[in-house]
């Protein structure tokens, strides 16, 4: 998830070459449609639409059907993502010890939505159910990296040490 | 066999039976919602929960569970009514019940449900949905926010129609269903969702804000497209047929259609019908009354009946009995054996490949024969435009039936797309090399069927087929022996195997020679005669096979189509007499055929339009559709189908069978025919294959007569065409939302396919440096037309497909009636 490109091409410019070596890899097997889907946005970070047309052409599956699978599971990208992507739990417990406040702060302070990408594709911003580790709530990640008990004083923090890595 | 026991009655039924069936088998309904008993189960709504004793009284969804022996069902109890009650509650929960404006009430499976078990008010309350609505499709209204989720849209589409258009997007209470991308609806458009959908979320536009539904009256008919022959029934209100309604227990088909029978009905009520007859008078066509414009026809006929100079070309999309009062008109009035419809080639393949063949003009399979095949090969994927219902029953049979399905073509389509087609691409025109060529590997092979030797003309027949041998054609069609040769012996050797070819005017190539190529190779594999075997013939308009039953084209030395046209050149035709046809538009040959015409020196022309061939017209007289009249016609599969008057005729339009019939009353002297009931009759007198028919047989189901059949092997040689060097292969044929040119007159077609284009391959799009939309000029040698570009993956290179429906730039001002036209194209 956090082996995205470094660059992010407008979605007509998308190399297929990749696509279409992940697709001749499964081609004969059966039920390949998830794992090509898996391995595409390992590849390219997300799934773009140009692979979605041609997945559908060389499997022979309906776009519908790929849509319908790629919504249905939260793994799945249909938009490029953020170098860093802020995942903040929203679960019960994070909730009671005051995640909404959390939440609230890093819209205002990055100026994306749930599940939204900043226009220079730095980060991205979820709100997750649990992360599981409820003792350190609030809980939020910044890709790998964990930090519990969170304050709003440490978004900021956060949001400054990020800002500053290189993409 | 299952015995059971349902609300205290006993019921026996096959194994594998759901209990919902195994109830409405007894005559006891459960109510469904997500239920279709065209569609997979699927038991997703929990509406037509039971009680089965032996499971303790649990509650299970009828729809999807199989019977069991000595089983014991409750279908209403207390707590069966009360569980439907919630699921009947959780629903209307979401859903904005604005029934009012919702052209699905009274037609509404929620509605009448809710109103069924008396769900007037609801213990739970939440918001609603606040999905945008799609109101910029022309064709299909789709509301979500209306949606039940019952997945009968999708699973139809995906099912039967094998497109895919629909999924549910996201899950749980965010889930939708909608398309790829969640963009517009881009598809086929063949209503069957709207059909399907038991709510409001799918409406067919073109009826939006029309009628309430209760308030039209419902008229059985036959759609009057193409020769698949699907009954519909047309939703009528103030002599108006303002839709189509959905009947799942109309035809073979299940009340399915495509997007002519769905959507292309307006030309009914078209404010572009003719009304009143017209005369030409000082070189203008004036409104005229009917007793001038009959007095004229009339008076000219009766001299032209002295000359000898009178012929006829008739559509046929006329019913039997006015094709019947026509040919009395013909023969006995005139004295003239000079009548044809479709151009002549158009049914030559029943009319004469097929006669000598089998001994009849018809095919030696029915459509029901699809789905109970082992192995299918389709002789072109355009099987799937001409005649989409038919595509569903092959997409059934693929899927459902593991039906073996082989495709022939020059292009790829949607057939080809079925999982486990098998594509053979041929070069253009190849196509009765190819199928000698299988027909010969039997012969070289030893697969040849004992029992062919004993046909007449086998002899000969093998003979004739020295060198059509793969090895010897396969460069020249484009294959390699291999293939040939391997599709041959799978042919042979499934249990059961069918051909199907597609007729029609803009297929040129599919000729008598070809017919007859197919019933070779199905005596000599042992694949004639049989269930699930033969070669199904599709002729392309709604009435065509009843046009050749009652041979509507010459016989006893009369002149067929082409002859009639060299003879208006010539001056040996003086007096035509057009009812139907629009051959200015789709006969070969455009400029031949208006430079014909214009010799003519009497053109009577009866249609429902001003079509081009009118316009040429001395007098014109207005007909009446297949709405205003009752008749029967003949489809493909040869079912003879009732046809119901719906509406009165529109304006001052009379029924061909009514004009015809004065005429030849005048002209001949002898009485009329009084109804076409009475014409019926004397053609079950007179054409073997209806024998015993009455209107009162025919009911609403209509029959499927299966004629008398004597196999012969007929010599028929094929021929590739002599490929002129530095040009394209152009192919005509039909667009999957059109037929013939009427539907030219329906909105739902026009939306979606308004005008002809030409479709090109990527690689000569890239070559040509073309792109989707571009103008191009198509020229041959015949002539030039200026086509817009459709680029896709369906054309091999060289090859360019263009449908032959439109009148703007139409495609036979540069075809002349041979397989391939040669063209070049330029920007
Ligand atoms: S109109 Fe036909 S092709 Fe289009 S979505 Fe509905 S069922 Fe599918
Ligand atoms: S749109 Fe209609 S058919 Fe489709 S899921 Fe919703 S209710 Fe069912
Ligand atoms: S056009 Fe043909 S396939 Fe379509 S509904 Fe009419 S008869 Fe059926
Ligand atoms: S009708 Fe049986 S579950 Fe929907």
């Amino acid at each position: 998830m956090s082996n995205a490109p470094a660059e992010q091409l407008p979605e007509e410019e998308i190399d297929l070459a990749a696509a279409n070596e992940i697709i001749d890899k499964y081609l004969t097997l059966p039920g390949n449609l998830m794992p090509v889907l898996q391995g595409i946005q390992d590849e390219y970070g997300y799934v773009p639409k140009p692979t979605i047309d041609l997945v559908a052409e060389r499997l022979n599956v309906y776009p519908s059907q790929i849509y319908g699978v790629l919504t249905f599971y939260a793994q799945f990208h249909l938009k490029p993502r953020g170098r860093f992507i802020i995942r903040v739990c929203v679960g019960t417990a994070c909730h009671v010890s005051g995640a909404p406040r959390i939440v609230e702060t890093f819209f205002e302070k990055v100026g994306i939505g749930h599940a939204e990408t900043t226009p220079d594709l730095r980060f991205t911003f979820e709100k997750v159910a649990c992360l599981g580790a409820c003792g350190m709530a609030p809980l939020a990640m910044v890709n790998d990296d964990t930090f519990g008990k969170m304050t709003v004083q440490k978004v900021d923090d956060i949001i400054a040490e990020y800002s500053q890595r290189p993409m | 066999m299952v015995n059971l026991t349902i609300d205290d009655k006993q019921v026996t039924v096959p194994k594998n039976t759901t209990i919902f069936d195994a109830a409405k088998a007894a005559g006891i309904r459960i109510p469904i919602l997500c239920h279709d008993k065209k569609l997979n189960p699927f038991g997703g709504c929990r509406m037509c929960l039971v009680e089965v004793e032996q499971m303790k009284g649990r509650q299970i969804p009828a729809c999807t569970t199989p019977v069991t022996e000595g089983m014991i069902v409750r279908t209403m109890t207390d707590e069966i009514a009360k569980a439907r009650k919630l699921v009947l509650e959780l629903l209307l929960l979401k859903h904005p019940v604005d029934c009012p404006v919702c052209d699905a009430a009274g037609d509404c499976d929620l509605q009448n449900l809710t109103y069924e078990y008396q769900v007037n008010s609801n213990r739970f309350t939440d918001e609603k949905f606040h999905h945008a609505i799609d109101y910029d499709n022309p064709l299909i209204e789709r509301d979500m926010n209306r949606c039940i989720h019952c997945g009968k849209c999708a699973r139809i589409c995906d099912e039967i129609v094998s497109f895919g258009a629909y999924t549910f997007i996201s899950r749980g209470i965010e889930a939708k269903m909608g398309t790829q991308f969640d963009g517009p609806l881009n598809c086929e458009f063949c209503g069957s969702c709207v059909s399907v959908c038991p709510v409001g979320a799918l409406l067919a536009r073109p009826f939006k804000f029309k009628a309430r539904w209760w308030a039209m009256d419902k008229v059985k008919s036959v759609c009057s497209y193409c020769g698949t022959g699907c009954q519909l029934t047309l939703g009528v209100k103030d002599n108006k047929v303002l839709t189509t309604i959905y009947d799942e227990n109309q035809g073979f088909h299940n009340g399915q259609l495509c997007t002519r029978g769905r959507f292309a009905y307006q030309f009914v009520n078209s404010d572009k019908r003719l009304t009143t007859p017209l005369m030409k008078k000082n070189g203008a066509l004036v409104e005229v009354t009917w007793d001038e414009a009959l007095n004229a026809v009339q008076q000219r006929l009766a001299s032209a009946k002295t000359a000898g100079d009178v012929a006829g070309l008739v559509t046929p999309r006329l019913t039997n009995e006015e094709l019947f009062v026509f040919k009395k008109l013909f023969k006995d009035g005139l004295g003239s054996e000079n009548y044809d419809h479709s151009a002549g080639y158009a049914h030559s393949a029943l009319s004469k490949g097929a006669v000598e063949s089998i001994g009849v003009a018809a095919s030696s399979a029915v459509i029901a024969d699809i789905q109970k095949t082992g192995l299918l090969l389709v002789v072109k994927s355009d099987a799937y435009e001409t005649h989409p219902v038919v595509g569903f029953e092959i997409n059934l049979g693929v899927k459902r039936k593991d039906v073996d399905l082989r495709i022939i073509s020059d292009k790829k389509g949607k057939l080809t797309k079925l999982p486990g087609a098998k594509t053979y691409l041929n070069i253009p025109g190849t196509e009765t090399l190819l199928v000698n060529a299988l027909a010969k590997t039997l012969v070289d092979e030893n697969l040849v069927d004992a029992a062919a030797a004993s046909i007449t003309g086998f002899e000969e027949w093998k003979k004739s087929l020295d060198g059509a041998a793969p090895e010897q054609v396969a460069g020249i069609c484009g294959l390699t022996a291999d293939e040939i040769k391997t599709l041959a012996r799978d042919y042979v050797k499934a249990e059961k195997a069918l051909l199907l070819l597609p007729l029609g005017l803009g297929y040129p190539g599919h000729t008598k020679e070809l017919a007859q190529a197919l019933f070779n190779l199905s005596f000599a594999a042992g694949k004639h005669g049989k269930e699930g075997c033969g070669v199904l013939l599709l002729a392309e308009k709604n009435n065509s096979q009843g046009a050749v039953d009652l041979g509507l084209y010459p016989v006893a030395g009369g002149k067929d189509a082409a002859a009639i046209i060299d003879g208006c050149a010539a001056g040996s035709i003086k007096t035509l007499y057009v009812a139907g046809e629009n051959l200015v538009v789709s006969y070969p040959n455009r400029k031949k055929v208006e430079a014909a015409l214009d010799k003519v020196d009497f053109l009577i022309v009866q249609d429902l339009f001003l079509s081009e061939t009118a316009a040429l017209a001395d007098v014109v007289l207005p007909a009446c559709s297949f709405a205003e009249k009752e008749g029967t016609f003949t489809s493909a599969g040869k079912a003879v189908q009732k046809v119901n008057r719906a509406i009165k005729p529109v304006g001052q339009a009379k029924s061909d069978f009514e004009i015809f019939n004065t005429l030849y009353v005048n002209l001949s002297g002898k009485p009329a025919v009084a109804d076409p009931k009475a014409a019926f009759a004397e053609i079950t007198a007179s054409v073997p294959a209806y024998a015993g028919l009455t209107y009162e047989t025919l009911g609403d189901a209509g029959v499927v007569v299966v004629p008398a059949m004597t196999p012969k092997f007929a010599v028929a040689p094929g021929a590739a065409p002599t490929a002129e060097v530095g040009k394209m292969a152009l192919v005509t044929g039909s667009a999957l939302y059109h037929c013939g040119t009427m539907s030219l007159y329906g909105e739902g077609p026009m939306h979606v396919c308004p005008a002809g284009y030409v479709e090109i391959g990527r690689e000569d799009a890239k070559r040509l440096t073309v792109q989707d939309d571009d103008l191009v000029t198509v020229t041959s040698a015949a002539g030039a037309v200026k086509l817009k570009v459709k680029v896709g993956s369906r054309m091999p290179e060289g090859v360019v497909f263009a449908p032959y429906h439109f009148a703007d730039q139409s495609v036979n001002s540069i075809a002349s009636g041979e397989s391939v036209t040669w063209v070049t194209i330029s920007k």
